[in-house]
């Protein structure tokens, strides 16, 4: 199933050339789909603008000129620029926290939010900004990654080594903190109101000014989650194997739970506890570039905004006047893929 | 198929050890008696659980009459129940108290028997409605009723109902693929499950404020306000679904034994598992229609149940009573601010259920691993 150089070379060497240029045409094909993905959400929305416009709009921003007095030009760099910015961002983090979970585990039934981490992010949250009062988004990260570490913590120790255990105890982990959440939330009305608009995980309003606050975490994280590839196709052999192989397994698993809290803890403080994304991308890159983890997660990283700015874009379009949030899109293109994976022939002796 | 790892329900090998003991030395009829031994030591297990779950329901149950603004001795609280005593206390009783007490009561043992029932004939103790996304379905019904169409009343339940059902059987059809394999029919219902939470979120979101709060509140589950024609709509349905269950009980015991060995003790498993789960369902959607979904009581009340009795039976009488007992016990203790805060009764039983899961789920882990 694995075939990285090291482990089969007879094999990589007949099969190089075709799937080097089959890789390559993946990455190239969603590097185009990605600009298309921007330029749909920079476009598209209650006011569809020409992409001419667009371009005029940006290159025009780009080159520091004074914004002219058009509303088109408005739209496009002060509403969705920063939407979709902060859209591949999280996207991205998403994703590539959802791959580093998965190849950690072992386990394809795995995501930030069916672990319970984005619950755990939810209830710091909740709580800080109801008994604390904070209110500003380099206030919350702190308290969403204790958040999102506590109950990382919780679930790998209880679930780890058995992939459906491990999603129970999540799913169980998120009804532990749900009712406190809400019982948090009956105390206070404008904790409630900033609660339910963040909670559905929308990318419209979201304050571009956090993303400038907390991107040095995404990118700390991407880094570390690119370090870790490698370990991860050893870690794929089994531990036993990952240690033979000369790698310290408890260090990758130290640096990953670091990785995958920063990214989904940042991802669930800018644009709300979404769901599925981080389950539904890497399944879909596995698909695509087999099950090398360095291909996977370079393709994760290209197609978690791809997927997440899509589910904004079509949220915008089904419901023109109220607007689809990204959130519930997004779980509804993730649903179906856990579905798929549920029936899949592979799960049968899990 | 071979039975799922996770199938910890008990077994019966704890039993025969002893009687093959008795075989030995004294032949066939030594095993007969023994075995007619064993069955007296357990009937005589059952009824004892039994008469101390009733005992402790009466007990619980006065206390919730007894308590509340103002206390009433116990002796007039209960002639008030049975429509004596003065006035003050027969308002306050037959109004206030009573209908609340006989809700908890009727909604808990619902989903004790719905939980027994999913778990026994999907052989698996975490099958429970909460995780397999019927509690969300049935909230999301509810939720869009009362935030959407405005709906009020029965109405909401009728939709929370539809709500439920509808999940149920969306899991079903995607879970089904040559027979209902009891992995995958939990796996799609968390998938569903997230679905619903998300649709939820999104309707919260949109609403007024106070409308909002209290759909959230209705997304916990409580028995405060449910009485009159509900109340009477609820204990008829309970009675109809709970003769369901006695119907179907038969076959659980076999199920218990793994597919292969129930379909050569002449059971047809795909239709007893289907009968079993539409029940099972009916109980779900019914309770969380009027009470929202209390959360965990259905998964809980059976495995107390089963280690209560210890007898590899899948418990559905046990589970009944164990879960009318948790539902009151949580929504006394909800109700008189044990906590500090007033709580409605789903608050309670997840904080205490959630954290049994968990203890089970690792425990568990540990007596697979060799």
């Amino acid at each position: 199933m694995l075939t990285s150089p090291s482990v089969a070379p007879a094999r990589e060497v007949t099969r190089t050339p075709d799937r080097a240029r089959r890789r390559t045409l993946v990455l190239l094909g969603l590097v185009a789909a990605l600009a298309a993905t921007v330029l749909a959400s920079l476009a598209l929305g209650v006011r569809d603008i020409d992409p001419a416009v667009v371009w005029d709009a940006l290159t025009g921003w780009a080159t520091g000129a004074p914004l002219p007095d058009d509303q088109d030009h408005r739209v496009v760099v002060e509403q969705r620029l920063p939407r979709t910015v902060v859209g591949m961002a999280a996207g991205a983090a998403l994703a590539l926290a959802g791959t580093l979970v998965q190849g950690v585990t072992r386990n394809p039934i795995a995501d930030p939010g069916l672990l319970g981490l984005n619950a755990g992010a939810s209830l710091a949250i909740v709580i800080s900004s109801v008994i604390l009062g904070v209110s500003s988004p380099l206030g919350f990260i702190w308290f969403a990654f204790a958040g999102a570490a506590a109950a990382a913590l919780l679930v790998f120790s209880i679930g780890a080594g058995r992939p459906v255990r491990l999603a129970l105890v999540g799913a169980t982990v998120t009804a532990l903190l749900t009712p406190l959440i809400t019982i948090t939330l009956i105390q206070s009305s404008t904790a409630f109101n900033l609660y339910r608009t963040w909670a559905v995980g929308s990318l419209a309003g979201v304050r571009s000014a956090a993303l400038a606050d907390l991107w040095p975490f995404l990118v700390a994280g991407a880094v570390l989650t690119a370090a870790m590839a490698h370990r991860m196709n050893m870690l794929a052999l089994g531990d036993d194997v990952a240690t033979a192989l000369g790698q310290r397994v408890g260090t990758t698993r130290v640096l990953s739970g670091i990785a995958i809290v920063m990214l989904s803890g940042t991802a669930t403080a800018l644009v709300g506890p979404i769901a599925l994304i981080g389950l539904a991308v890497p399944h879909a890159a596995r698909r695509l570039v087999g099950t090398d983890y360095r291909w996977i997660t370079a393709v994760a990283f290209l197609l978690g905004p791809v997927v997440l700015l899509v589910a904004d874009v079509v949220g915008r379009v089904v419901m023109p006047h109220s607007e689809l949030e990204a959130g519930v899109v997004a779980a509804a293109i993730g649903a179906p893929v856990l579905i798929a994976v549920a029936r899949s022939r592979s799960l049968a002796g899990v | 198929m071979t039975p799922s790892p996770t199938n910890t329900l008990p077994t019966a090998p704890n039993a025969p050890h002893g009687v093959t003991g008795d075989a030995a030395d004294d032949g066939t009829d030594g095993l007969r008696h023994a075995i007619g031994r064993l069955r007296t030591a357990r009937r005589r297990r059952l009824g004892f659980v039994l008469g101390t779950c009733v005992a402790a329901l009466a007990v619980l149950g006065t206390l919730g009459l007894m308590l509340g603004d103002s206390t009433i001795a116990p002796g007039n609280a209960l002639l008030a129940a049975f429509g004596a005593g003065d006035g003050g206390d027969l308002f306050i009783v037959q109004q206030l108290r009573l209908p609340r007490v006989v809700a908890a009561i009727v909604v808990g043992a619902m989903f004790g028997l719905a939980g027994a029932l999913f778990q026994s004939t999907l052989r698996n103790p975490l099958a429970s409605p909460d995780i397999l996304g019927i509690a969300a379905g049935a909230s999301l019904g509810a939720v869009s009723g009362l935030l959407t169409f405005g709906l009020a009343g029965v109405a909401v339940a009728a939709s929370a109902f539809g709500g439920g059902l509808a999940v149920a059987l969306a899991i079903w059809f995607f879970a089904w693929r040559r027979g209902l394999h009891s992995i995958r029919f939990v796996l799609v219902g968390v998938g569903f499950a997230y679905l619903c939470q998300a649709f939820m979120t999104w309707l919260l979101a949109r609403a007024d404020e106070r409308e909002a709060a209290s759909a959230l509140l209705w997304t916990v589950g409580s028995v405060a306000d449910v009485r009159g024609d509900d109340l009477g709509i609820l204990a008829g349905g309970a009675l109809v679904l709970m003769a369901g269950g006695a119907a179907v009980a038969r076959t659980q015991r076999p199920l218990a034994l793994g597919d292969d060995n129930a379909r050569a003790l002449g059971v047809h498993v795909d239709a007893a598992r289907v009968g079993t789960l539409l029940l099972a369902v009916g109980l779900v959607a019914l309770a969380t229609s009027f009470a929202g979904p209390v959360a965990f009581v259905a998964l809980v009340a059976p495995a107390i149940a089963r280690r209560l009795l210890s007898d590899g039976s899948p418990a559905l009488v046990a589970s009944t009573a164990v879960g009318a007992l948790l539902v009151l016990a949580a929504d006394l203790i909800g109700n008189h601010q044990v906590f500090g805060v007033a709580a409605p009764v789903g608050i309670v039983t997840g904080l205490v259920g959630a954290p049994y899961l968990l203890w089970l789920l690792a425990t568990n882990e540990r007596k697979e691993r060799p």
